[in-house]
C-alpha cells in the first residue's frame, strides 16, 4: 500500500471555549480528488486554515509526502507543494491578473532585493520564464482578455478563476480549493468540474476540495468525507454517502431529492 | 541590435529626453541674469535629496503598506554616520556615502523586527517613537556628535581617481550633479525592485498578508527588507545631505521632517516611482518658494496655511497624488489619440 | 531600592499622564466614530482655548460662560470642518484624510498666529488657591482638577459608546458604514456629531492645559505627541484605553525623566514598543483577527 500524499491524523482545533474540529482522520491518496462537505460552520475551512499552517492545531498531525508539516512556517506550505484557493477570495486586489499569477511562483523565482534591484540578466530571464508560464494558465482558464486588469475590477467568478490560477502556477502537487463553484450557475458548475478533471490529467495533481454544491461534488469526487459540528461523520464514496443515514440527517436532507 | 531597438519604447525616449533636459537645468538657468543660481541650485538639490528619502519612504509605505513617521530618524543616522566617517575617521566621502547607506540600512533591518507584529496606527507609533529617539540619541552621545552643537566643516564630496586630479564638489552647480547622479541611480534600481518579485511581494504584504503568505512570501524576510531598503535610501540621501549644507545639528531631524516625508509620499503619489519624485520637488518647492511670494511674505503667516489649503486640496481632488493625476491625464489623451485615429 | 522620590514622582506622573489622557479623548473619540486619524487635534485644542481667552480676557467673560461658549463654538467649528474638509477625503483612503488634517492644523496655527500673533500669554487659572499637600507630596490644584475631569470625562463617553442610542450609532458607522446605512443611520449625521464632540474635547483640552504653561499656537505640539503614545498604549479605540495609557505613560515619563533626564522621550517611546509587541493593540485594545 503506497503511503498516502496528504495524511491527517487526530486534528482538533478549538477557538477558546468553541471546537472547531475534533480528532479527525483524512487522508488524500496521490491523483484522487477527494471532497470535504458538511453544513456551514462544520469546520471544513478549519482543516484548510490548519493544512496551510495559518492554525496551530491544538492535538493532531499532518504529514505530506511522509514529512510531518503540523508546525510548519505558513509560507513552507506551497514550497512543499501544497497551494490553496481561499473561500472569500485572497487576491491581491491592486496587481492585475498576470502580476498576481507572477506572485503564484515566487517559490520558483530566485529573487532577492539586491538582485532585484540592479535587475542582473538571470533576474530578467527568470522573470521572462514566469510571464510565460503565467500566460500558459491565463489561456488555459480562459482570462486572456483580463490579464492585465487589476484583480479588484473583476467580477467574483473571474476572480475564484484567477485564483485557481495562481494556485496552478506554482505546480503544487496538491490543490485545495475552498469553495470553487461558489457563485456558479448551473452551467458554469459543470464546466468547472470539467476543468477541474481536466487540471488534474494534465498536471498530475490531487485535489482536495471543499464545496456546498452537491451535484458537483458528488459527480467530481472520488471519495468524500462528511463533517458536522468538526466531527467525522462518514467516509466514503459518493453513493455511500448519499445513502448514509448521519449524513442525510445532518445535510443533505432536501438535497437529496434533487440528486 | 534588435534589443537595442526594443528599448526604443515612447516611455523610455521621453525619460532619457528628460534625464538630458534636467541636466542642463543649470545651464538653462544660467541663462536668466535676475535668478540668484548658487541658491535656486542648493533648493533643487535638497529637492533631490529628499526626493531619495521619499523614493525609499514610498518602498516601504507605498508598496509593503509599512508606515513609517520616523524617517527623519534614518535620515539623521545617515548624515551623522557621514558627517563622523568623514571627520573622525577621515574616509573619503565616496566610501563614507555608502557607508552610511548600509549601516542606516542595518538599523532599519533592526527596527523592521519589532514592526513585524505591528500595524497601522501602532506601527505609526512605533516609528514615531524611533523618529523622536534619534535626536535624543544624538545629543546623549554629545563626544560623537557635536551634541547640540552638531558637526559642520564637513570636507567637500569628492570622488578620487587615483593618478588623476579628483572629482570635488565645491560649488552649488557641482552639487547639483553629485545629487542628481545619486538619484538617478536611486530611481533607476527602485524602479527595477518595483517590477521584480521583490516588488510583487512588498505589494502582497499591503494587499493581502493572508495570499503572501499562502504564497510563499517569508514575511519576515520581506519586511524587515523593506525596512533595511527603506532605510538604505534614506541614509544615503542623509550623507548626501550633510555634505550639502557641511554642517548638522540634532534640529534639522525633528518629527516635523518625518511628515514632511510621509506627505510628499501621500502628495506624489504613493505606490508610484515617479510620484515620490513628484511629490518630493512639489514639497520643496512649496515650502521654500511660498515665503519668497511678495504678497505671502508680507504675512508671514500666510505662507502657512497656504500651504496647508495646499495639503487639503491636493489630498482632496488628487486622491492619489500627482501622479495619480499624471496618469489619469496621460490615459484621457491616449484615449482620445485613439479615438481620433478611429476616426480618421 | 534607588533612591527615588517614588510618592511624588508618581504623583507627578499621574498629572502628566492626565493631561495626555485629556488630550488623546477627542482623538480617540474622532477615531472611534468616524475612522479618522486627526493630527489636528493638538491645533484645534489651543485654537480653542484662544477663543475662550479672548472671551475672558478682551470681553470680560467670567470663566464658566466663557468655557460654554468655547465648547459650543468649538462643537460647531468641528461640524463645518467634517462636512467642508474631512467629509471628501475619508472615502478615498486610509492615509488622505490624516494628511488633509495636517493641513487643517497648519491653517489653524497659522490663523492663530495672525489673528493673535507668536508672543506667550499667560492664560487665566480656572481654579485658583494653594496646591494640595499629603505628607511630602504635593499635587497642585489644576492638576487635581485635570484629574478630575478626565475620570468624569471617562465614565461619561464610556456609557454613551457602550449603552446609549446615539454612541452604538457613532460605533456601528465606524466599523461598517455600508451596514450601518442600511439600517437607517445617517452616516453624515453621526460623522458631523463625532467631528463636533471631538472639538468640543479638544477645547476641554485647550482650556485646562494653557494655564500650565503658556498660551501660543504651538504650545500642543508636544503634549499631542505623547497624547497620540498614550491612546496607542492604551489601545487606540478604547476611551479608559486612553485613560490607562496616558496615566501610564505619564508616570513613565516622570519616573525616566527624574533618573535619565536626555533619554527620557527615547525609554519611554522604547517601553512602548515593547508594550506593543506583547500587546500588538494596545493594552485594552481588541485585536482584529481576521477570518479566511
Amino acid at each position: 500500500m503506497t503511503q498516502p500524499l496528504l495524511e491527517i491524523k487526530n486534528l482538533t482545533m478549538r477557538f477558546g471555549g468553541l471546537v472547531a474540529v475534533e480528532r479527525l482522520d483524512l487522508t488524500v491518496n496521490a491523483g484522487e480528488i477527494v471532497g470535504l462537505i458538511g453544513p456551514n460552520g462544520a469546520g471544513k475551512t478549519t482543516v484548510f486554515n490548519c493544512i496551510s499552517r495559518f492554525y496551530n492545531p491544538e492535538r493532531g498531525t499532518i504529514h505530506f509526502q511522509g514529512r510531518d508539516i503540523t508546525r510548519v512556517p505558513s509560507h513552507e506550505i506551497i514550497r512543499l507543494g501544497i497551494a490553496r484557493t481561499f473561500q472569500n477570495v485572497e487576491l491581491c486586489r491592486s496587481m492585475t491578473v498576470l502580476q498576481n499569477l507572477l506572485l503564484g511562483q515566487h517559490v520558483r523565482m530566485r529573487s532577492g532585493v539586491i538582485r532585484d534591484g540592479l535587475r542582473l540578466s538571470e533576474t530578467t530571464r527568470s522573470e521572462r520564464e514566469a510571464i510565460q508560464r503565467a500566460m500558459d494558465i491565463i489561456e488555459l482558464l480562459d482570462l486572456m482578455p483580463y490579464r492585465h486588469y487589476p484583480a479588484a475590477v473583476l467580477p467574483f467568478g473571474l476572480q475564484k478563476m484567477v485564483e485557481l490560477g495562481r494556485a496552478l502556477v506554482s505546480q503544487p502537487l496538491l490543490l485545495l480549493l475552498d469553495e470553487p463553484a461558489a457563485g456558479a450557475n448551473a452551467h458554469e458548475t459543470r464546466r468547472l468540474a470539467d476543468l477541474i478533471r481536466d487540471i488534474r490529467e494534465q498536471f498530475h495533481l490531487s485535489i482536495l476540495l471543499v464545496e456546498h454544491d452537491m451535484t458537483f461534488v458528488m459527480g467530481l469526487c472520488q471519495r468524500l468525507y462528511v463533517l458536522d459540528f468538526g466531527r467525522k461523520i462518514a467516509e466514503g464514496t459518493p453513493e455511500e454517502i448519499q445513502n448514509h443515514p448521519a449524513v442525510i440527517e445532518a445535510y443533505l436532507g432536501e438535497s437529496a431529492v434533487a440528486l | 541590435m534588435t534589443t537595442w531597438w526594443r528599448w526604443c519604447t515612447l516611455s523610455n525616449v521621453v525619460t532619457l529626453l528628460g534625464l538630458g533636459v534636467v541636466c542642463l537645468v543649470p545651464t538653462i538657468l544660467g541663462l536668466f541674469p535676475g535668478i540668484p543660481l548658487g541658491y535656486v541650485l542648493y533648493l533643487v538639490s535638497l529637492g533631490l535629496i529628499y526626493a531619495i528619502v521619499a523614493l525609499g519612504l514610498n518602498l516601504l509605505f507605498g508598496y509593503a503598506g509599512q508606515f513609517s513617521l520616523g524617517h527623519a530618524g534614518f535620515f539623521a543616522i545617515g548624515a551623522y554616520t557621514s558627517a563622523i566617517l568623514t571627520t573622525r575617521a577621515d574616509l573619503p566621502f565616496i566610501l563614507a556615502l555608502p557607508g552610511a547607506g548600509l549601516l542606516t540600512a542595518a538599523i532599519g533591518f533592526l527596527l523592521g523586527l519589532p514592526a513585524l507584529r505591528l500595524t497601522g496606527l501602532y506601527l505609526a507609533i512605533a516609528t514615531l517613537g524611533f523618529g523622536l529617539s534619534i535626536p535624543q540619541l544624538i545629543l546623549w552621545l554629545r563626544e560623537w556628535t557635536g551634541g547640540s552643537m552638531g558637526l559642520h566643516k564637513l570636507p567637500f564630496a569628492s570622488i578620487p581617481l587615483g593618478p588623476f586630479p579628483a572629482i570635488v564638489f565645491r560649488t552649488d552647480q557641482e552639487y547639483y550633479y553629485l545629487a542628481l547622479g545619486v538619484l538617478i541611480v536611486m530611481t533607476f534600481l527602485a524602479r527595477n525592485i518595483v517590477n521584480s518579485d521583490t516588488g510583487r511581494a512588498f505589494i502582497a504584504i499591503r494587499d493581502s498578508e493572508i495570499a503572501a503568505r499562502a504564497m510563499g512570501v517569508n514575511l519576515v524576510r520581506y519586511k524587515t527588507t523593506a525596512f533595511a531598503v527603506s532605510a538604505f535610501y534614506a541614509g544615503i540621501a542623509g550623507s548626501l545631505y550633510a555634505h550639502l549644507l557641511h554642517g548638522i545639528s540634532p534640529e534639522d531631524f525633528t518629527v516635523f521632517l518625518s511628515i514632511d516625508f510621509v506627505t510628499m509620499v501621500v502628495l506624489g503619489g504613493l505606490a508610484s516611482v515617479s510620484g515620490a519624485l513628484y511629490g518630493a520637488f512639489m514639497l520643496t518647492l512649496l515650502q521654500n518658494l511660498l515665503t519668497r511670494l511678495p504678497i505671502v511674505s508680507e504675512f508671514k503667516n500666510l505662507y502657512i496655511v497656504v500651504l496647508g489649503l495646499i495639503l487639503i486640496l491636493t489630498v482632496s481632488f488628487f486622491p492619489h497624488g500627482i501622479a495619480g493625476a499624471v496618469q489619469e491625464a496621460r490615459q484621457r489623451i491616449e484615449r482620445r489619440i485613439e479615438k481620433m485615429l478611429v476616426g480618421l | 531600592m534607588l533612591e527615588l522620590p517614588w510618592a511624588q514622582l508618581i504623583i507627578n506622573g499621574l498629572a502628566l499622564g492626565g493631561l495626555y489622557a485629556l488630550a488623546a479623548f477627542g482623538v480617540v473619540l474622532i477615531f472611534k466614530t468616524t475612522d479618522v486619524i486627526t493630527f489636528a487635534q493638538g491645533e484645534m485644542a489651543m485654537f480653542c482655548a484662544f477663543i475662550a481667552f479672548t472671551l475672558i480676557t478682551a470681553l470680560n467673560m467670567p470663566f464658566l460662560l466663557a468655557l460654554v461658549l468655547t465648547l459650543v463654538l468649538a462643537a460647531m467649528l468641528g461640524v463645518v470642518i467634517e462636512r467642508v474638509v474631512i467629509r471628501r477625503v475619508s472615502t478615498t483612503s486610509l492615509i488622505n484624510p490624516v494628511i488633509a488634517t495636517v493641513g487643517l492644523g497648519l491653517i489653524l496655527v497659522g490663523v492663530a498666529g495672525w489673528v493673535w500673533g507668536y508672543e506667550v500669554r499667560a492664560f487665566p487659572m480656572p481654579v485658583t488657591g494653594p496646591p494640595w499637600r499629603v505628607g511630602t507630596v504635593v499635587l497642585s490644584q489644576l492638576n487635581a482638577l485635570i484629574l478630575g475631569v478626565v475620570i468624569v470625562l471617562m465614565v461619561l463617553l464610556f456609557v454613551f459608546f457602550r449603552y446609549s442610542v446615539i454612541g452604538m450609532a457613532m460605533r456601528a458607522v465606524a466599523q461598517n458604514r455600508l451596514a450601518a446605512q442600511l439600517m437607517g443611520i445617517s452616516v453624515n449625521r453621526i460623522n458631523a456629531l463625532g467631528w463636533g464632540l471631538g472639538t468640543a474635547l479638544a477645547a476641554v483640552t485647550g482650556i485646562l492645559i494653557a494655564p500650565l504653561n503658556y498660551l501660543d499656537p504651538l504650545m500642543m505640539g508636544d503634549v499631542m505627541l505623547k497624547a497620540f503614545a498614550a491612546a496607542v498604549l492604551g489601545g487606540f479605540t478604547s476611551m479608559p484605553g486612553a485613560v490607562v495609557g496616558g496615566l501610564l505613560l505619564g508616570i513613565m515619563d516622570s519616573v525616566v525623566g527624574f533618573i535619565v533626564p536626555e533619554l527620557r522621550t527615547t525609554i519611554a517611546f522604547l517601553l512602548i514598543v515593547f508594550v506593543l509587541v506583547v500587546r500588538p493593540s494596545g493594552l485594552l485594545g481588541r485585536h482584529e483577527i481576521k477570518k479566511v
